[in-house]
């Protein structure tokens, strides 16, 4: 350790202070440490080694890309599995058989409309619950209390459908009209929006309305006609600063996005084919770090983007896949959520 | 005998009569003056003098709570019993096999996120990997320098800073996931000015 110490300090003022720098330094003589022993003999030898400066940093060097993994979350709840849907159906009408009955005068005043409503739908349905057929619990039948398969009342939009019914109909449109009262015009139900919107039958690929069960990403074209992230190099910047003038420069201000967290997702390394010159460097590939960012209004307007951007695409997952590169996809594919 | 059988279901409740109590002096803190006392009683009721001792409203839940015809236990039969069981086991199974789903992919994106922070941890100002001893530290100590200094790891150190991560969490996080969609779809219109 002496014997390298006396090296350093013999290489040291034969190179100059000015001519290299410390961190060279410092390399230079942990990489001659071990060596000492020979080198106290050799001295004008290793003073031959030393390579000019601009090959003792490294020559190497690879390009830091900041990616964007914007997204737009899940709008509406997911279809349910069929074994899932049987399940709760098959539950809600053992429901039916083991629930208190239901104590009318506790929830209506006697003979008030909404009593009589109550009263005379009942009669009609046989059945506390509005949208899952009639239950026979007790009785003659009540070994017959299941539904059969294919049946009406296991079909999602048919429960919908109930519910509907109920809540627009009265219970009085099949008797005779006896009283001659004038016909009452009740206010119109609100009917839910359809969960398969316009823009999923036509597969427009540029709107937010798509695909409402899933996450939808944002996939730009670059100007070299790749399909991926939107992505730009590191400027003297953090990560996720990085991240926020990515996402200005790509689609303008009129997003309402959100970084989730400063830590990244994941990562991507392309090597280039052969090192390309940068500065006094050679870069031979890429490193892409992606940060996630949430979109929860606005849309993307490439008009102005800074990215020499031509398109931009929202996918789900799937339908990422088919349109990166192979090498893109296996890298992004474990950070992105199933649903 | 036992003659609990006859009586009724519901009883109004009442209080066993007590020998009446001698008067307690009113101690200061209960003569301050309450504007709002916090009760659920109506003010008329409270005004009588006579109360009766259970508030009506309470008598009718306890009434309506306590219905005659409580639901006869289920007696399924061999086959029914059998097929009952099957279901829930099948739902025990379909239950198991999500939420290993459900855990793998929350697997997967942690070991996607582990392994960019390795990279950005053990890489220097020109982006190329540096050894583990030139690295930093990692985990609790991510301010720990590595041998190289200050240039290794830069990225990494300023991504585990954790100040203000949760200071603007956006309120659209309130609007719940529901089985349709909005009326009105996505808002385009939304524009920062």
């Amino acid at each position: 350790m002496n014997a390298g110490r006396q090296t350093t300090r013999r290489l040291a003022p034969r190179t100059g202070p000015s001519s290299i720098c410390r961190s060279c330094r410092d390399t230079i003589s942990r990489t001659y440490a071990s060596a000492a022993a020979a080198a106290v003999r050799t001295e004008d030898q290793i003073a031959q080694h030393i390579p000019p400066v601009a090959q003792v940093s490294p020559s190497t060097s690879y390009a830091v890309n900041t990616g964007v993994v914007l997204s737009r979350p899940p709008q509406i709840t997911r279809d349910l599995h069929p074994f899932e849907a049987a399940f709760f159906l098959y539950q809600r009408r053992l429901n039916e058989r083991l629930a208190l009955p239901f104590t009318r005068y506790f929830y209506f005043k006697k003979r008030t409309p909404a009593d009589v409503e109550w009263k005379r739908k009942m009669r009609q349905r046989l059945t506390p619950a509005r949208d899952i057929g009639r239950y026979k619990g007790y009785g003659e039948e009540a070994w017959n209390d299941e539904l059969l398969v294919g049946a009406d009342e296991s079909n999602f939009e048919h429960q919908v459908g109930k519910l509907l019914e109920d809540a627009e109909q009265s219970g009085l449109e099949g008797a005779a009209d006896t009283t001659g009262a004038t016909k009452v015009d009740h206010e119109p139900v609100d009917k839910p929006m359809p969960r398969v919107t316009e823009a999923d039958r036509q597969h427009d690929t540029k709107s937010l309305n798509r695909a409402l069960q899933r996450t939808l990403y944002l996939l730009v074209k670059n100007k070299d006609g790749q399909w991926q992230f939107p992505q730009d190099r590191l400027k003297e910047e953090n990560l996720h600063g990085a991240a926020k003038r990515i996402i200005t420069h790509t689609g303008g201000v009129n997003m309402n996005t959100w970084l989730v967290g400063r830590v990244p997702i994941g990562h991507h390394q392309l090597d280039y084919p052969e090192p390309r010159p940068s500065g006094n460097l050679q870069e031979h590939g890429a490193k892409t770090f992606f940060m996630k960012a949430r979109i929860m209004a606005g849309q993307v307007n490439l008009k102005e983007n800074q990215l020499d951007l031509q398109d931009f695409k929202w996918l789900a997952k799937e339908e990422l896949k088919n349109e990166v590169e192979g090498s893109y996809w296996r890298s992004v594919k474990n950070m992105l959520a199933e649903r | 005998m036992n003659l609990s059988t006859f009586r009724p279901i519901f009883r109004p409740y009442k209080k066993p009569p007590t020998t009446p109590k001698p008067r307690q002096p009113i101690r200061p803190a209960q003569q301050t003056p309450q504007h709002h006392p916090f009760s659920s009683t109506t003010r008329l009721q409270k005004r009588s003098k006579k109360s009766s001792g259970t508030d009506p409203r309470i008598t009718n839940i306890r009434y309506h709570l306590s219905h005659p015809l409580t639901p006869r236990p289920l007696h399924f039969s061999r086959t029914r019993s059998l097929r009952h069981w099957t279901i829930h086991r099948a739902w025990l199974l379909f239950l198991r096999k999500r939420r290993a789903a459900e855990e793998r992919e929350l697997e997967r994106q942690y070991m996607s996120m582990r392994s960019a922070c390795e990279h950005l941890r053990l890489m220097d100002g020109n982006g190329n990997r540096v050894t583990e001893e030139e690295g930093g530290g990692q985990g609790p100590d991510p301010a720990r320098l590595g041998a190289k200094g200050r240039e290794v790891g830069r990225l990494y150190r300023s991504a585990m800073l954790k100040r203000g991560v949760w200071g603007s969490v956006p309120v659209e996080y309130g609007r719940l996931v529901t089985d349709f969609p909005a009326r009105e779809g996505w808002n385009y219109a939304w524009s920062a000015r």
